[in-house]
This record gives structure tokens, sequence and C-alpha cells, in this order.
């Protein structure tokens, strides 16, 4: 008979690689002779939206027309090195970064002028007035290693907070597991690109999903037994529900325009709350992810 | 090497190729067509999917010499110079695509689906992509993607 269960589960994450590590951003922001303003950055983006974030940090702490202001990206020989596209780390680090090289040449371009009609012009008068045309941005995080015998220290800073509901129905006769339903809400600070960011928790959703209920790595001697899509199964868009997002959008002080961190914060409540929505549904805990077939199977019948 | 003439997006293309050669080589290697993407390369992600014959297929299962003669659609055959294919003007509109790599395939899957049945359900949809792998969505907003570009394809058959 197929159970039906709800489940849900609330985190709370860091953004940034913490404990005092070194976690640096810097950006360049330079005015042409052209009237064009280019952002020297190095934010790689591989999906997780950051070419968006910054372009937009740039254009809103500019003031300028969008068209104006180009990113340039991914060329060490041009730019300083923001760290990785990890650790939830580029929308807070190197957006602060960004939004502190553009501060710069924007407080650069109102000595020049105090009315900005036209970029070309605020140029020559800036090259004229000896006013500095290329800036550089910069932003460490503040956080301190953690002494483990007072436990006092700074781990993170600034924490991005989530939570889900999770239904699912599982056939208390083969023990497989459906998700039916899951709705998504986090509090980032504010959001940058809202439609980029409902993409991330969604997606964050969807790994969760593979890693609550069917992701497994299977390793004999130090080799990986299963290392195809054939066998190492990830969620199929028939795997998937239809995924609801919300944000809370809580403004963090330090953040650029009130960002924190996004990226990884999303796919942690989703195994917690689907392990708890199987108890809802058919009374058993599972505690050795994935819950496949065979483990909900067993655990109900030792259950029974 | 053996001769054999293969149409892409309405041209033709007649290469001397090792008949060993799959159709994803062919198209990427021979023909210079990048858009078309290798991901497992064993027929499980879908990312490499073209438009054979009006039917999907991995294209990195299929040897280009048994492709000869027939009409191959790949994702640079779908815009009309800078006029985007409705499926893609979709998909950019609702945000479907993060990292790009499965978004040819996922389209190229969308309008063999959509072409053949231009009403299908959500349920549809979702069996329609189910071949392509995407690690970054949670599929939601492609399948709204589809959606929408359902609406737009049946709206511009009205206006004709």
């Amino acid at each position: 008979m197929k159970k039906r269960g709800v489940g849900f589960a609330s985190i709370f994450y860091g953004t940034g690689y913490g404990n005092g590590f070194p976690d640096e951003s810097r950006a360049t922001a330079e005015i042409k002779e052209d009237g064009s303003i280019i952002i020297y950055v190095g934010v790689s983006d591989v999906g997780s939206g950051g070419l968006s974030i910054m372009w937009q940090i740039a254009i809103e702490t500019l003031g300028v027309n969008k068209e104006f202001v180009k990113i340039k990206h991914n060329n060490t020989s041009m730019m300083h090195d923001s760290g990785t596209a990890a650790a939830s780390r580029q929308t807070y680090n190197t957006g602060n970064a960004v939004l502190d090289a553009c501060s710069k040449l924007k407080k650069n371009m109102m000595l020049a002028s105090e009315e900005v009609t036209n970029l070309k012009v605020l140029y020559k008068q800036m090259v004229t007035k000896r006013i500095e045309t290329r800036v550089e941005g910069y932003f460490k995080a503040t956080t301190k290693e953690v002494n483990l015998e007072t436990g006092q220290g700074n781990p993170y800073w600034p924490y991005t907070f989530g939570a889900q509901m999770v239904t699912v129905e599982v056939d208390d006769e083969t023990g497989k597991v459906d998700i039916l339903d899951i709705v998504s809400v986090n509090d980032a600070g504010k959001i940058v690109n809202p439609v980029l960011a409902a993409g991330q928790a969604i997606g964050g959703c969807a790994m969760g999903i593979g890693y609550a209920i069917m992701e497994e790595v299977f390793v004999n001697k130090g080799e990986i037994k299963n290392r195809n899509f054939s066998n190492y199964i990830i969620p199929t868009s028939k795997d998937v529900p239809n995924i609801k997002s919300y944000f809370v959008e809580d403004i963090e002080g330090t953040g650029p325009y009130g960002a924190k961190g996004l990226g990884e914060p999303v796919m942690i409540p989703t195994a917690p709350a689907i392990i708890n929505a199987i108890y809802d549904a058919v009374g058993v805990r599972i505690y050795d992810l994935p819950a496949t077939c065979d483990k909900v199977l067993l655990a109900i019948k030792n259950n029974a | 090497m053996i001769e054999v003439t293969l149409k892409i997006n309405g041209k033709m293309y007649t290469r001397k190729i090792n008949p060993m050669l799959r159709l994803i080589d062919f198209i990427r290697d021979e023909i210079k067509l990048k858009g078309t993407k290798e991901g497992c390369g064993e027929g499980e992600c879908g990312a490499c999917t073209v438009i054979m014959n009006g039917k999907t297929v991995n294209s990195c299962l299929v040897l280009a010499a048994s492709a000869n003669g027939a009409e191959i659609t790949t994702i640079e055959g779908l815009s009309n110079g800078d006029h985007l294919h409705p499926i893609q003007e979709a998909f950019i509109e609702v945000g479907a695509v993060q990292c790009g790599y499965c978004i040819p395939g996922m389209i190229l899957s969308t309008k063999a689906l959509l072409d053949e049945n231009l009403d299908a359900t959500e349920a549809q949809i979702k069996e329609g992509i189910s071949g392509n792998l995407c690690r970054c969505t949670g599929y939601t907003k492609i399948v709204e993607g589809v959606k929408i570009a359902q609406k737009k394809i049946i709206n511009s058959q009205e206006g004709d």
C-alpha cells in the first residue's frame, strides 16, 4: 500500500571558506576612453550565476546604463584572483569586492563631474583633472579559527538559513519512495537575481533528492565500481516534482546590497526532510543514505 | 575510408571518413558544429542528442556511416539567423538554463516531442525529456519553459 508522509528540516550554513582561512576577493573597475566601464573580476561562472550577479552589482553601484558596463573574467593575465566559485562565496565575497571597486570608481567619476551625462566626456574630464580612471576593489572575510578548547572564535560570517517541507509516498510492499512535493524557503539576505536564485534553490532540492534516495558510490579495494550514469543513478525529470521556492530577504548588513551565499545551503535540508517524511509515512528511520527500496523495505519488515 | 553524405540543418555535407567515426565526432570535428555536447559518451546522459530523420538519437551511439543519407538537426539548426526558435526564447525567458551543458540536447528533445505532440501534458513533457540529465536546474524551470514554448508555437501557428 502507498502511504503518504510529510517531513520538515531546517538548517543554517556559513558563507565562505570560514575558520580564518584566507578568503579574499579582488576586482578592478576602469572607465575607458570610449565611455565603457570594464570590471575585471576573477569570477568563474559554472552555472552558478556569478557573472550576472557581478554585472548587476556593478551597474547598481555605478548608476549607469547597463550597456556601458562589461565584465571581463576568467583570465588571470588580466585580473586578480577572486578565489573559487565554491563555499557559496561569490555573491557575498566577490560581490563585495566589485561593490568596493565600483564605489571607488563612482566617487572618482563624481569628483570629475557631479552630473554624469556622457561617459566619453567624463573620461576626458577625469584625465584632464588627473583623477584615477582605474581603481582596485578588495574584500576579505572576517572569520577566525575556532579554539576547540574554549569554543571561542568566529567560524563563519554571515549565515544563510533554510527550511524545506517534503511530501513523499512510500510503497510499503516495495520500499519505493516517490517525492511528490517540495517547498524550499531560504533566507540568503537580499536576492540579487530572483530568477537565478530560484534556479539554484530548485536545483539544490533535485540534488538533495539524489543524495537522499538514489546516489551511492560503491567502492571495492579503492576502485569505484559504478562509474557510469547507468549504475550511478541521478534524478531525471520524472524523479523531481515541481518544486516551489520562496525567499525571506533578511538584509545582511555586511553583504553587497544585503546579500549572502546561496549555492550550497539550498540542498542541505532536502535529505533530512525526506527521511523525516519517510518516517511520517511508514514509521521507520533510515540512518544510512541513500534510502533505497531495499533499505526502506528491510526497515519496514524489521519494524513490523 | 568511406564516403558519406549527411544533410545537417538543411545543408549537404560529403566527407571521406573512418567507418568507425561516431555521428557526434562527424558533427563536431568534421563539420565543426560545436553546439552538440558530449557528456557520458555511452548513451546515458542525453547531452549529445540530435534529431535524425525526425527522431532523437544519442549522437555518441550512432556511427556517422550509418547516418549516411539521413537528415540531421542540431542545435545550430533551430534559430533563423538572430531569430531564436520559440523553445530557445522560452528557455531564456523562464531561466531554464544554468551551466547550459545539457541544454542543446534538452532543447532538441523538446523540439522532437512538440513536433510530434504540441499539446503534450506535463507528464508527457517529463517523459519526453527524461533521457536528458540535468544536474543544475532540478528540471522545474525546464518543464515550465517547455509549457511556455507550447503556447508560443500555438500562438504563432494561429497567427499564420
